[in-house]
């Protein structure tokens, strides 16, 4: 698992519980692996249940605890979802902007976590894959490792796919107007991203932070935060796994870790 | 676009003859390799005759040196298997195909004791005595013999020698020694067996381990040791099909089985090794056959290859990946219904590092099957369940980690999930799941159980300072990556420094909750097992509901009921399987979408389901018959079968896929229940007119009248029947006048297909306009129109249905053994015809609508008879026949056989489709003589349905029932005395009976 970046300081940051939905193979793992976590490793194991990580952003004067759990895609698990969503301040739900299917479900998620989960979720919406239909020549990858290359097989791992660089906007099914006007309509964040390229991942988490009623949040928690010893208590890995939030404009040197 | 599967009320409780079956790791003899119809091979199960089986007491002793104990048990023979378990239970027990069995002997003992010598394939002797009474034990015998020579008939006793080929301990054997070999020969009925030698080394399977090697260090591990160990186990107890499991077998496995044995020693174990026996090549050809085929399930598949076990060298590699994906494809195949599931290409993964693919694909689908059942099915009921018998567990072992839990809202499966799906191997460093894995196959599921209580207890601490999810998990993780390290690492003690935190887990697990037992598990399972299928129920429903992408003008309560009505219908009226899943290429086959859009599966139902779901919600759509006997009042209910039912089917089968979908049915519904009056005019006159040119037909004319007819079959008085004269007369008035060249006399009533009409049948002839003018002249109609029509579709909320199982223990099962619907129905006959003897048995149909329970004059009758209708011939034919009925219904006095009646009409309502004209008229005489009878005082009637909801939780005592039965038996370990032992070890020096 990615370094749980557990606080140091308990009381100052603010703990933020984030689910993961989506339709299987859109990318979830991959988004939150590029926001955690630079050291990718290809293929990380499957996500059975869900997968929990940890993440620390800075924003502004706060600093924000994501406790991100992310949950299988495959259709079956799907009764088990309750389970990581039930208390979550914040939800992603991921798409694939070259499946129309997955917008569908992703839909479905969104009603189903209006009518079920926290009343006050924050939920963005995030259409995943865009350097698929981007034409080749702008798709200027982010300071890419090799590491990030292996990304790719995951978050483009539709079958079919090849991006060809002749036409690539043909791959689209989702046009971003139809997403952007859906999320509008239903009050939820809206961004197109692409795991492999880093664009725009970092702005869901920063945007997410921006809107989350954090003093509610606080003033909820404070009751057990007080206690010695909460939740994975390890210090040291502390500082260098955060990332800022602060004026992050560019999405593209997002991760500073 | 949802799915709606009640494929978890089809569950029963396994018998305890099934029961018994699982814990030998006896393949379920018809079912288990049947290969899904259509996509599998067509390979028959063997033609067993009539299984035989029966149980008989026995002391088990080991004809060798070294093994001198003896076991009391039962000895089973369960075709084509010999098994054996001592009383314990556990300490000793095999299952053994009888195809092994080289020789049978009776020994020549001390009088009054009935012993047989079995001689395996490998040479091993059992020795079994006998100790029940002399004809049982003769009948014990004389099955054996017969299951025998079945089995040599069949050739499988031909087929062992090369099965055992492939087996690695065979390999393991024969290099070190030629013991077996030598004892073979004298207990053989096969001759060619001499030439075995040197070849044998290169053809067992094994795993990718073999080439990528296995995880762990060898010497850590002490794998020369434990061969060493198992070698010599193997020699004397048999092997692969002949293992013989002693107490020793359960320790050794404790301790780690050795990589290169392991995988052959996971299919013994769990039994997966009869299957592969007695399946030779099947897995080759359900490959075979269904190469290049792409569905839902291999494509899943596909995305998770790279994702299984990615950090072991074999699946860095081509090898390994197709490995793996022939095994879980060909698992999708023969098990369409559960497909592929995240979690088992872990499972697959790792036994493939042990195993060839032929087994690994066998102990796949003992695993999905019998080890963890319901586990990966599209539910996942079996997890869901687990999870739940888990916390009720930690509830009862673990008091205050459970308190603590629910007091900082911790949920115990967001950890414990992943470590049941995957058998800890998601969760463990491979070499320390695989150990637990050992444990699993060897010892059963509940080692799973106890594995994480362990784990909760050993953690006992820290999980007390845990305030949330998160923590709970990373205290799990950090946990199980320090698993290798010593468990008391500040101790003074060399070997208590020694000691891992693996094998301090695996102690805690063994010692502390040896408690934990199959039988518990079993019960615990039984205890939540609706309460679970309740909840995953109501979460498809609720998802259901929110995936309508309209619920038209319906409250969700109401789009509740209606998908309550569907579930029901499902339930008893099971769709056929193609239709459950109309998947894309169906789609596609229908060519009403041009673009390939993929689209979700979606349950869809039939028509014969669709009767019955109609009949929940119409009130036409049923015959119900309230029936007094002096007894009981009750009301029967029938599904009505007619055209008209038909024809909404496909009206509302607005994608003409011939099968509705929940969306179909609430836009269905809702186009005629929210109605008004000309709306249902309307809708009532479109579902007639079958190529919607906006002109009814004559025939469709027809057609609608006999549908009137259909609805008002049941109507007490004849202002219907009346109506619905008026009905056609005005309507082929109506429809004459309209024509621009009427000739003749429109009315064609009797003459029917034999002379052409002016008009032809099939013409344009009336359009919706003229309907409704006729429609609305008739105060009748008009009502049903307004209101009736609307107000027959009833939404009302469903008796819960009783779940398929809970009641057990004694009483619950005497009272599930007495309250089947049969004896329900013959009570029902029962109480009928007592009833008709004392003459109170009566029957009633209850009525679709019920408004116009008053007579109209019969005047009104004769108001027929308007000049456009002057066949008098007809007119007197059909009074004299309603004459006649009235009389003979009469005749039968005080008994009111209103049965023939009913007959009669029922028999002519739904053959009246192909000819209409004559028919309605006879039909109508026939309910005009059934409604002259004196109206019944119905409205009170009641259901009286829910008699067997009772009785229901009872399982409670039976666990201290089995609790103390489980101490008796602890108490008596080997069961036997000294005298009995002393006769056990005569026996194994006695000789032959000549």
């Amino acid at each position: 698992m990615a370094d749980s970046a557990a606080s140091g300081s308990v009381d100052k940051s603010v703990q933020v519980k984030l689910v993961l939905l989506g339709e299987a193979a859109v990318g979830k793992s991959s988004v939150v692996l590029r926001f955690v976590s630079n050291e990718f490793q290809a293929n990380k194991e499957p996500t059975i249940g869900a997968a929990f990580l940890t993440q620390k952003c800075r924003l502004e004067d706060r600093v924000l605890r994501y406790e991100i759990w992310d949950t299988a895609g495959q259709e079956r698990f799907h009764s088990l979802a309750p389970m990581y969503y039930r208390n979550a301040q914040a939800a992603v739900v991921v798409y694939d902007v070259t499946k129309a299917t997955s917008l569908e479900k992703a839909k479905s998620w969104v009603k189903e976590l209006q009518r079920q989960a926290n009343p006050n979720i924050v939920i963005a919406l995030a259409g995943n894959k865009v350097d698929l239909v981007q034409a080749s020549a702008s798709s200027p990858s982010v300071p890419a490792s090799s590491e990030s290359e292996d990304e790719a097989d995951d978050a483009t791992a539709t079958p079919g796919e090849t991006p060809s660089s002749s036409e690539p906007e043909s791959l689209r099914q989702v046009p971003r107007e139809e997403a952007q006007a859906y999320a509008t309509e239903a009050g939820l964040l809206f961004f197109e991203t692409s795991a492999k390229t880093g664009e725009g991942i970092v702005d869901i988490f920063t945007e997410i932070a921006k809107k989350i009623p954090i003093e509610h949040i606080l003033a909820a928690t404070r009751g057990a935060a007080g206690r010695p010893g909460a939740s994975g208590s390890r210090p040291g890995a502390a500082a260098e796994g955060s990332v800022n939030l602060d004026g992050n404009t560019k999405p593209k040197d997002a991760c500073n870790c | 676009m949802s799915t709606i599967s009640t494929a978890l009320r089809n569950f029963k409780e396994p018998t305890k003859e099934q029961l018994t079956q699982i814990f030998f790791s006896v393949p379920n003899t018809p079912s288990t390799p049947t290969p899904a119809a259509g996509n599998g091979t067509d390979k028959t199960p063997p033609p067993s005759q009539e299984i035989e089986k029966m149980d008989i007491n026995a002391v088990l002793s080991l004809g060798v040196q070294g093994e001198e104990d003896s076991y009391a048990g039962k000895l089973y023979i369960m075709a084509p298997y010999l098994a054996f378990a001592s009383l314990d239970r556990k300490s000793v027990r095999f299952t053994i195909p009888l195809s092994t069995i080289r020789r049978v002997e009776r020994l020549n003992a001390r009088a009054g004791i009935y012993a047989l010598s079995l001689s395996t394939w490998h040479g091993a002797k059992i020795i079994v005595q006998l100790t029940s009474l002399r004809p049982t034990a003769d009948l014990f015998c004389s099955l054996l013999r017969d299951a025998l020579k079945v089995e040599l008939q069949r050739g499988q006793m031909r087929a062992v020698k090369g099965f055992v080929k492939t087996c690695y301990s065979e390999a393991l054997i024969s290099t070190t020694s030629t013991v077996a070999d030598n004892e073979r020969e004298d207990g053989s009925l096969i001759s060619e067996e001499k030439e075995d030698a040197a070849p044998r080394e290169s053809t067992y399977h094994g795993g990718l381990g073999l080439k990528f090697k296995f995880p762990g260090d060898p010497k850590k591990l002490r794998e020369a040791s434990k061969i060493k160990l198992w070698t010599q186990y193997l020699r004397v107890h048999g092997r692969n099909l002949t293992l013989l499991r002693y107490p020793q077998c359960t320790r050794l496995v404790q301790v780690g089985l050795p990589n290169r044995l392991r995988g052959e020693m996971w299919e013994t174990l769990s039994g997966s090794v009869f299957l592969r026996f007695s399946n030779p090549g099947f897995y080759e050809e359900l490959l075979e056959k269904n190469k290049g085929r792409s569905t839902t399930s291999t494509e899943d598949i596909e995305k998770d290859l790279h994702r299984s076990l990615p950090e072991y060298a074999g699946y860095q590699s081509e090898e390994g990946i197709s490995a793996l994906r022939r095994v879980l494809q060909a698992y999708s195949f023969m098990n369409p219904e559960l497909g592929y599931c995240q979690a088992m290409n872990i499972l697959a993964a790792a036994i493939l590092i042990y195993m060839s693919e032929e087994q690994a694909f066998w102990l796949l689908e003992v695993l999905c099957d019998r080890l963890l059942p319901g586990y990966y099915a599209p539910s996942m009921h079996g997890t869901l369940l687990d999870q739940r018998v888990f916390e009720a567990l930690v509830q009862r072992c673990l008091p205050i980690i459970h308190d603590h839990f629910q007091e900082v809202d911790v949920q115990l499966s967001v950890a414990s999930l992943p470590w049941f799906l995957s058998l800890y191997i998601n969760s463990m460093p491979m070499i320390f799941a695989f150990r637990i894995v050992d444990c699993f196959f060897c010892m059963g599921p509940k080692v799973l159980f106890q594995v994480g209580l362990a784990i909760l207890k050993i953690n006992g601490e820290k999980l007390l300072q845990i305030q949330d999810d998160g923590g709970f998990l990373n205290l799990m993780r950090d946990y199980f990556a320090s698993l290798g390290d010593s468990a008391h690492p500040n101790s003074p003690d060399p070997r208590a420094r020694a000691i891992t935190r693996f094998q301090e887990l695996l102690l805690v697990s063994f010692r502390e909750f040896s408690i934990i037992t199959d039988e518990m598990i079993q019960s615990e399972r039984r205890r939540f097992r609706s309460e679970i299928i309740h909840s995953i129920e109501s979460f498809s429903k609720r998802s259901a509901i929110r995936n309508l992408k309209t619920l038209g003008r319906f409250s969700k309560e109401q789009a509740g009921l209606i998908y309550d009505a569907l579930y029901k219908a499902m339930c008893i009226v099971p769709p056929p399987p193609e239709l459950q899943l109309l998947t894309a290429p169906a789609l596609v086959a229908t060519g009403d979408v041009g673009t390939m859009t993929e689209e979700k599966p979606e349950t869809r139902i039939g028509l014969k389901t669709f009767q019955f779901f109609l009949s929940e919600i119409a009130t036409w759509a049923r015959d119900e018959r309230i029936v007094s006997n002096g007894f009981q009042r009750r009301v029967d209910r029938e599904i009505a079968e007619h055209e008209f039912i038909d024809r909404l089917f496909f009206f509302w089968d607005t994608s003409c896929r011939g099968a509705l979908s929940f969306q179909d049915l609430i836009s269905g519904l809702d186009g005629v229940i929210f109605n008004d009056l000309m709306e249902n005019i309307e809708w009532f006159f479109n579902l007639h007119d079958k190529n919607k040119d906006g002109f009814l037909t004559k025939d469709e004319v027809l057609t609608l009248s006999e549908t009137f007819l259909f609805i008002f079959r049941y109507e007490v008085g004849d202002a219907y029947l009346g109506a619905v004269s008026r009905f056609m007369t005005n309507a082929f008035e109506y429809g004459d006048a309209l024509q621009p060249e009427t000739g003749e006399a429109p009315i064609i009533n009797e003459q029917g297909g034999e002379t052409p009409p002016a008009v032809p049948t099939n013409q344009p002839y009336l359009n919706l306009a003229t309907f409704r003018m006729v429609v609305l002249a008739d105060e009748v109609l008009e009502s049903f129109f307004e209101t009736d029509l609307s107000a027959s579709f009833r939404l009302e909320p469903l008796p819960e249905m009783e779940l398929p199982v809970s009641s057990s223990g004694l009483l619950g099962d005497i009272w599930s053994t007495i309250a089947t619907d049969n004896n329900k129905k013959m009570f029902n006959m029962f109480t009928d015809e007592i009833g008709k003897t004392i003459g109170k048995h009566q029957v009633v149909h209850r009525p679709s609508i019920g408004r116009y329970t008053k007579l109209e004059e019969p005047k009104l009758r004769e108001s027929l008879l308007t000049p456009s209708m002057r066949h008098s011939a007809s007119k007197s034919s059909l009074s004299a026949e309603s004459t006649q009925t009235i009389a003979t219904s009469t005749s039968t006095s005080s008994t009111l056989s209103v049965d023939v009646n009913v007959g009669a009409g029922k028999g002519s309502l739904p053959s009246s489709n192909s000819s209409y004209t004559p028919h309605p008229m006879l039909q109508a005489a026939n309910i005009a003589s059934f409604m002259e009878r004196t109206p019944f005082a119905i409205d009170d009637a009641k259901d009286d349905e829910d008699e067997s909801d009772e009785d229901l939780e009872d399982g409670e005592n039976d666990d201290q029932v089995m609790d103390e039965v489980d101490a008796f038996l602890e108490a008596h370990d080997s069961g036997l005395t000294d005298a009995d032992k002393e006769v056990a070890k005569d026996l194994l020096h006695a000789e032959p009976v000549k």
